[in-house]
């Protein structure tokens, strides 16, 4: 659908063709133009298991961390899911899980995975291999090619709004762009205003040479950015308004505080593409739990998430504009499936991750991990107790699927801003895809990571075998030219459901 | 090797300012003038003995006013949790007394000190013992200028960093691998050389985690208790051999069991930290990182790293720091032109520079606490504001202006450069009373009265002219020179306010020459030169150094 845009009452078609403007406005009249990503990050590295619990496996889970798990009844139960169930603190999360707004994507991680914070969470936010050393963040390189020149000439007519905003003070390595942050870090918009008010920044100065010049151009940048964008935030600030609860101040919960402060900033116009918040204290090496095992600080942390994720989206729907934002979590790793001797867990490698929002068109990607199969070491030595989760979804699957889907970017695009081209995990879509060859029944097959069900549309692609050994289902099927579909037996494929 | 050799000229006030700004939070107008005409080793031979002078100062004590113990020393006290968090916060406060403090004897004591704050950081979130947190800081002071060695040694059984990573929890049989990964990664070895080789397996974090058992830490916030310190507890050691990694030659250490193993295998395990090629050159680098500056190019690490980690470690140096610290700090590499202005100033660097360039005094702690406390806690709650948490950092990475991508820019992003501004305005429009007679802030009438020759000859001596006064606040002021055009910019459209011509300053200086106790006359000169200082404070070239 083609929207004539218009610009203070007038449409842009009387502006010539190759101005400025015009192009400006083609490039942010890109196909999802008004959608919005807001990025939670949570500091130390979630403990996963204790998140999103196999109840499926309750007594491998127990036997891993039996100081640590959860009573088999205290499990929160989701309905329509039996494989996993919430941390009982997390009755908001299941409540958006079950009105189909909460995705879970499970055991995510990368290959050669880093259990050092800061490297591990470097590669998340740059979006790398770990072998690869990257200066700029996935977002900010998105940002930055999507509003190319930033920050030069900004803010403009195109885009008169940060490119994104974070609410915190030190600004994440995920904003960066080739220059410097493409996001706006405040703390909160009426002070930010406040403080910035207006200024003279003079800056027609020649530069002096090397590191001191760079810096004082980088300085003077964020002073003119500062000024340029305090305004329009202030402005978004004051016209947006929170229609919904969130937890009250005695309930210390700084994620809702800032997802208090996005809704609002969206809710009153702000185009900005990302926001980032973040809650930390997530490093759970020592008394995750308490006395009473389903408390303690890993309690208290996944609460306050819970709390301030369905709140924000209980806002976003009271605003009307659930249908622009989606959500996602991540954190540094996920943490040992085995507990240690403190009641704690020690760094790991897999964990799910959330996505949230009313664009997602399913809800589990991947499988609960395998605690009897699927741990790694896969064999491991005589009284060696430590065992990890292992990885089914790169999370750049994830973002590709995100620039991809959500954001509306071509596939080259995000290939090139992933560096590579990343499978789609089939988030944003009821199609299912063969991501090789093998058995039907193998969850490693299809892009979901799991055996399609009677919903999804199976897409079998050209190159690849697939084998029937047992009953399937399926909404639609089709088979490219190329591929093939091979039944070992007299099975059924159930099409239409 | 001309990169470390000495460099021999003597300093002018530019390049003792260098000096003393990377080597302190910030110099004296006075300091300045002292280090002028000496040669840089002498400077920084100055610099590193001065040490001596602080090696014990006065104790933290009670700074409530209201208070019937105000005044005295608490550290010997039973513990009482109900005073804890105060306690915390004299103790922040007496460091930055000590890192403000002006006495003519400048000292690379507390600079280099919150260097290793910042490196074996312990956080007071996470002990939440005002006691573990004291014992914490002077243990680095005391050892700052030391061997490595004894400070990896040390540092890994203060009871602080026992409870903050974990050696607490770490017995045989259920590691607590926490500490053993970070003293490799963080603390002695670094994840990853220059060119981005891991230095070690997961392997050698288990290993090494094994090595710690055993270690606990006694009497944290433990109601009524005297002391606190850290024991080995053999029963809880892992007595087995431990094997490393080829990253470390497959070295064994070998288990013990006695007494003394905890401190035997720590010993050995160190040892072998140490001798990893990439330890000295990770100290070296972050040395290099946080006196020089943050942009390390291969360059930088072929002559300067390389070369003096390799001094670092030798048999002769033996990883004492004071030896790297004076051959970095008086090098050709130091002086360089490009190294000037090449970092974003800390918050410290910020506030603490500004009240030591502009002598703003520190109360004594143990005769004026009152004061002492106005002034260090609007000191303290400053570098918080704009995200400098000293004891207290956000993880144990430190600050992340000292290790993320962009290193330094990270103090700045659009609402902090508000907020440093807010901060350093507080100087220049004085509103708090530190006590009756102090108000913090610029003595701007003062300042110029001084360089204004035969004050009271109006009609005979020609008043000081706009240059003139932007030349007295701009002096030692910037590590960068201003070209002309800036010079014009700052009196016409700042201080002149692109109202006035120039002569208007000078009728205007005159008229309160005439009548100085006139406050409508004064009132004209502080409105116009508070202007220039804010301004100044706040422009780009005053966040560098």
């Amino acid at each position: 659908m083609l929207v004539p845009v218009m610009l203070n009452g007038f449409g842009v078609r009387s502006v010539a063709k190759g101005s400025a403007l015009v192009r400006s406005l083609q490039e942010t009249a890109a196909m999802n133009s008004d959608r919005v990503l807001v990025i939670i990050y949570l500091g130390g590295g979630n403990d996963g298991l204790n998140t999103v619990i196999p109840v499926d496996q309750y007594s491998s889970y127990y036997n891993l961390r039996s100081n640590i798990a959860i009573p088999e009844n205290s499990i929160l139960k989701l309905s329509g899911q039996q494989e996993v169930g919430f941390h009982p603190v997390m009755t908001g999360m299941k409540n958006l899980f079950e009105e189909g707004k909460l995705a879970i994507i499970n055991s995510v991680s990368y290959p050669n995975p880093d259990q050092s914070h800061y490297r591990s969470t470097d590669i998340w936010m740059t979006g790398t291999d770990a072998s690869r050393f990257e200066s700029t963040g996935w977002g900010g390189r998105y940002l930055n090619d999507r509003f190319s020149g930033y920050p030069t000439n900004y803010p403009n007519s195109g885009m008169e709004d940060p490119l994104a905003v974070q609410i915190g003070q030190i600004s994440t390595p995920a904003l960066l762009g080739s220059s410097q942050s493409v996001g706006i870090t405040i703390q909160d918009p009426n002070s930010f205003y406040q403080l910035i008010g207006e200024s003279s920044v003079d800056m027609n100065t020649d530069l002096p040479c090397c590191d001191a010049g760079d810096l004082l151009k980088f300085i003077r940048e964020k002073q003119v950015l500062a000024v340029g964008y305090a305004a329009e935030i202030k402005a978004a600030a004051d016209a947006g308004k929170n229609l919904g609860a969130y937890p009250d101040a005695t309930a210390k919960n700084d994620l809702a505080e800032q997802l208090k402060i996005v809704a609002r900033l969206i809710h009153g116009g702000l185009k900005s593409k990302i926001y980032f918040v973040e809650l930390g204290g997530f490093d759970t090496h020592s008394t995750q739990v308490s006395n009473v095992v389903t408390e303690g600080v890993h309690a208290q942390l996944l609460k306050k998430l819970s709390d301030a994720i369905s709140s924000f989206q209980n806002d976003l729907k009271l605003q009307g504009i659930e249908d622009k934002v989606l959500g996602m979590t991540f954190s540094d790793f996920g943490r040992r499936a085995t507990s240690n001797a403190s009641k704690g867990t020690d760094h790991g490698v897999a964990a799910p991750l959330f996505v949230f929002g009313k664009g997602i068109r399913r809800q589990m990607i991947g499988i609960r991990p395998d605690l009897t199969n699927g741990l790694l070491p896969a064999n491991p030595a005589p009284g060696f107790n430590d065992r990890d989760i292992k990885m089914q979804i790169d999370f750049r699957r994830i973002y590709s699927d995100i620039l991809t889907d959500w954001f509306g970017t071509p596939v080259e695009k995000s290939s090139q801003l992933l560096f590579r081209n990343f499978e789609t995990t089939s988030l944003f879509s009821d199609t299912v895809k063969t991501l090789k060859s093998g058995v039907w029944h193998d969850p490693e097959v299809w892009s979901s990571g799991r055996v399609p069900s009677r919903l999804d549309k199976v897409h079998i692609r050209s190159g690849h075998l697939v084998q029937l050994a047992n009953t399937a289902f399926a909404k639609d099927l089709k088979v490219e030219s190329g591929a093939e579909l091979q039944f070992l037996g007299k099975y059924d494929i159930n099409i239409g459901g | 090797m001309a990169y470390l050799d000495t460099y021999t000229q003597p300093l002018t006030a530019a390049t003792a300012a260098h000096l003393l700004r990377r080597a302190t939070f910030g110099p004296t107008q006075q300091e300045i003038a002292d280090f002028t005409g000496k040669t840089a080793s002498q400077a920084v031979d100055i610099l590193i003995s001065n040490a001596s002078y602080r090696a014990t100062p006065p104790p933290p004590v009670e700074m409530d006013v209201a208070r019937s113990d105000a005044g005295q020393p608490f550290l010997g006290k039973a513990f009482s949790g109900g005073r804890n968090a105060a306690y915390y916060n004299y103790i922040k406060c007496w460091w930055i007394g000590l890192m403000t403090e002006q006495t003519n004897r400048p000292s690379v004591v507390e600079k280099l000190t919150a260097f290793w704050q910042n490196h074996f950081v312990v956080t007071y979130s996470s002990v939440e013992d005002h006691r573990f947190v004291d014992s914490y800081l002077r243990f680095l002071r005391t050892n700052c200028l030391g061997s490595f060695k004894n400070m990896a040694i040390g540092i890994t059984k203060e009871p602080g960093m026992l409870i903050f990573q974990n050696g607490n929890e770490n017995e045989m049989g259920r590691p607590n691998e926490n500490y053993a990964r970070e003293l490799q990664e963080l603390f002695v070895v670094g994840a990853r050389d220059f060119k981005g080789n891991a230095n070690y397996t997961e392997q050698d974090v288990k290993a090494a985690a094994r090595v710690l058992t055993g270690w606990q830490a006694l009497n944290r916030y433990k109601e009524g208790s005297t002391s606190i310190s850290s024991v080995f507890n053999s029963t809880r050691h892992d007595s087995s051999n431990k094997i490393f990694s080829e990253k470390y030659n497959n070295t064994t250490i070998v288990g013990r069991s006695s007494a003394s193993a905890g401190d035997e295998e720590l010993f050995d395990l160190i040892s072998m930290l140490l001798a990893h090629q990439e330890a000295a050159k990770f100290i070296c680098r972050k040395l290099y990182r946080w006196y020089v500056n943050p942009n390390v190019t291969d360059e930088i690490e072929d002559n300067v790293v390389g070369p003096l980690a390799q001094f670092f470690a030798s048999s002769e140096n033996n990883f004492l720091i004071a030896p790297v610290l004076r051959k970095l700090l008086s090098s050709q590499v130091f002086f360089e032109n490009r190294n000037f202005a090449a970092q974003i100033k800390s918050p410290a660097e910020l506030l603490i520079g500004t009240a030591r360039i502009f002598n703003q005094q520190v109360p004594d702690i143990t005769t004026e606490y009152g004061p002492f406390y106005k002034m260090t806690s609007f000191i303290s709650n400053g570098l918080s504001l704009l995200q400098l948490n000293l004891l207290d950092q956000p993880s144990v990475f430190g600050s992340p202006a000292y290790y993320q991508t962009g290193y330094s820019k990270n103090w700045i992003n659009e609402s902090i450069i508000g907020q440093r501004g807010s901060k350093t305005d507080n100087f220049v429009y004085p509103f708090l009373e530190i006590k009756q007679g102090y108000v913090l802030g610029i003595d701007i009438l003062a300042r110029l009265r001084g360089i204004q020759p035969n004050f009271n000859d109006v009609a005979g001596t020609a008043p000081i002219d706009c240059e003139k006064v932007l030349a007295e606040f701009c002096r030692n002021l910037f590590a960068l020179d201003f070209t002309q055009n800036q010079k014009d910019f700052l009196i016409d459209s700042i201080m002149m306010m692109k109202a006035s011509p120039r002569s208007t300053w000078t009728k205007e200086w005159n008229a309160y020459r005439a009548s100085p106790n006139e406050v409508q006359k004064q009132n004209t000169i502080l409105w116009r030169c508070r202007a220039l200082l804010k301004y100044l404070l706040r422009m780009a070239e005053y966040q560098v150094f």
